[in-house]
């Protein structure tokens, strides 16, 4: 999928600004907060809404001329209810699986395996308007893979879901996208969520992208270590002893961050080292993870850590 | 292990999680989805392939809708008519009431649940273009009322035969019944359905189109009535133009034996009756695919 200079105007609201974007195979996390222009975004994909300016292919199909081709390659979950209540969730994966372009009886047998798949067992032949939110969100997942799409748009699957319920669809997601082979585009607020099922990541605000990328360069590419030793000035005999020996030290709050990337030895040896010679207690000494939070801190210029990697800040 | 192909040594099958398999058979294109649709929907607008509360109304009103024509079969045979006590095209206007409540009932069926829970949105997210699901809805709800008007014709010509009527005086009857029945079949899904497509709410559609169609006739049928009686039939043409039924009325006058006050005279007035019944539909159908449009692009 891949967007060149998309714009939605809605009047008084620009819901999506100029945005240029390229979404490949895998699971594909759509973060941004309530209006940043998730679910514009995957209602021009789809070829619901058509976009003020800009051009946008899925699939290798233009939004603009190929509307039809890329809804029957595409399969969708939205955010709100989309579930009569008077039909069971059998019979209701069955229509739409026809109205997706399969025969009857292969939109059956389609019908009753994504069902097992997302879960729904007996419950299936009753019908959904008695259906609990997990039942109803599993429901909508069905109907989103019931034609065997090459790529789902799944708008805040989680939403409204308990925990356990959450860790259910969020583990149905990674499925989908793992073991299924159908490319995913997952929307949600909460990006915790998708720091643990995405293989990609990309942040949305205000319309305008913040940042693209691979989900564990967004975690594991600070390359820094925290060191925390216990002892008489500790912090500040460690970091003179480690400047000393060649790596970069800098205290932060009770902790020191230590560049691992620097020097050719291995740091954590020289961590070890130096705090024995100092007579220094080691406490900890752990890589650095960040969390897909510190780029929004860092999007908005607000607090950005000291330790932060000038490769993060990457939009402007 | 043991095999994964047998049973278990307790006799009980095994069920094999195969995972997930790909679906590489056919996929049918916009006719053939078209076409699965209208007949969901017809399906859907006597309440199968839904709850079984559903199902009570819709075929309630159809036993009530037949029950005449079981009755006048029941006379014909035992008693032995020479002629059928109700006119095929009659019987459509006699139960008028029970067409307005089908009708006005079962449009929401079709148009207004998947606006209102939402479902719309899935429809759109698939190949079939906003005006072809319209015209998709439209046609479902015009089978089911064309059954709901056709069924009680084809008892009555099925007695008839029986009674052992003149065959081509009964089939030509008939078969201006069954012209008649689909126009007024038309105007009146286009009527219900435009009305439905505009209401979320159920209750809403259904109150609206059975005051429109129902006290419209009445008002109609008042003009008529006093226009005959005090010598200004022409009034009475005009007002006859302003409701399905008495359009229905109106052409049923011209073709059959059945007299109506005020049928319309004169070649144009009885031209404009024709032209107004095709347009309303036609105008209602435009509506509808417009409206969906709209929806679509929301």
């Amino acid at each position: 999928m891949r967007t060149q200079g998309l714009t939605k105007d809605y009047g008084p609201v620009l819901a999506l600004d100029s945005l240029d974007l390229e979404i490949g195979p895998g699971i594909t996390g759509l973060v941004g907060a309530n209006g940043a222009g998730k679910s514009t975004l995957l209602k021009i994909l789809l070829g619901l809404v058509p976009a003020t300016g800009g051009r946008a292919q899925v699939l290798g199909h233009d939004i603009a001329s190929d509307g039809p081709a890329i809804r029957a390659a595409v399969g969708y979950l939205p955010e709100h209810d989309c579930l009569p209540p008077d039909v069971s969730a059998s019979d209701f994966v069955v229509h739409m699986a026809m109205m997706s372009g399969l025969p009857r009886v292969a939109a059956r047998e389609r019908a009753a395996e994504v069902l097992r798949h997302v879960g729904l067992a007996e419950e299936r032949y009753r019908p959904m308007g008695g259906y609990s939110t997990g039942m109803k969100q599993k429901a909508k997942l069905a109907q989103a893979l019931a034609h065997d799409p090459r790529l789902v748009l799944l708008d805040e699957p989680t939403n409204g879901l308990d925990p356990a319920a959450r860790e259910e669809m969020l583990g149905l997601v990674q499925r989908i996208g793992r073991d299924f082979g159908i490319a995913v585009i997952v929307t949600s607020h909460l990006l915790g969520e998708l720091e643990r099922v995405s293989d990609h990541v990309v942040v949305l605000d205000g319309g305008r992208l913040l940042r693209a990328s691979r989900t564990d360069e967004f975690l594991d590419a600070t390359g820094v270590l925290l060191v925390e030793v216990l002892g008489d000035d500790a912090q500040a005999r460690m970091v003179a002893a480690l400047s000393l020996a060649g790596v970069t030290t800098a205290p932060r709050g009770a902790m020191l961050t230590v560049d691992a990337a620097a020097g050719e030895r291995d740091v954590h040896d020289l961590i070890r080292d130096t705090a024995s010679d100092l007579g220094l207690g080691l406490v900890r000494l752990q890589v650095d993870h960040r969390h897909i939070e510190d780029v929004f801190a860092d999007g908005s210029g607000a607090v950005t850590q000291p330790s932060a990697d000038p490769r993060e800040v990457t939009h402007d | 292990m043991t095999d994964p192909t047998s049973a278990t040594p307790e006799g009980g099958s095994v069920i094999h999680d195969l995972g997930y398999r790909p679906y590489t058979g056919p996929r049918l294109g916009p006719a053939a989805i078209a076409r699965a649709l209208v007949i969901t929907g017809f399906r859907n607008a006597f309440g199968l392939g839904r709850s079984g509360k559903s199902k009570v109304l819709p075929f309630i009103l159809l036993a009530l809708n037949l029950m005449p024509a079981v009755i006048v079969g029941g006379v014909m045979v035992f008693v032995g008519l020479d002629a059928l006590p109700i006119g095929y095209a009659q019987y459509a206007s006699t139960t008028q009431v029970l067409l307005g409540i089908f009708v006005a009932s079962q449009a929401p069926v079709l148009f207004s649940r998947d606006l209102r829970h939402g479902t719309i949105s899935l429809y759109l997210a698939r190949p079939l273009p906003s005006s072809t699901y319209a015209i998709a809805r439209w046609a479902s709800l015009l089978g089911a009322t064309l059954v709901f008007l056709l069924l009680p014709i084809l008892v009555l010509y099925a007695v008839a035969l029986l009674g052992e009527l003149d065959v081509s005086d009964q089939t030509s009857d008939a078969a201006v019944a069954v012209g008649l029945a689909l126009l007024l079949a038309l105007s009146l899904t286009g009527l219900a359905g435009l009305i439905a497509s505009w209401s979320t709410r159920r209750g809403f559609a259904v109150v609206a189109t059975i005051a429109l169609l129902l006290i419209g006739n009445g008002i109609v049928t008042a003009i008529q009535g006093i226009s005959q009686q005090e010598g200004h039939a022409r009034v009475g043409e005009v007002a006859g133009l302003f409701s399905p039924y008495s359009l229905y009325r109106g052409l049923m006058s011209i073709w059959t034996d059945n007299k109506t006050p005020t049928p319309p005279t004169g070649m144009p007035m009885q031209l404009a009756y024709v032209v107004v019944f095709i347009a309303l539909s036609v105008a209602c159908l435009g509506g509808l695919v417009w409206r969906y449009r709209r929806v679509a692009t929301a």
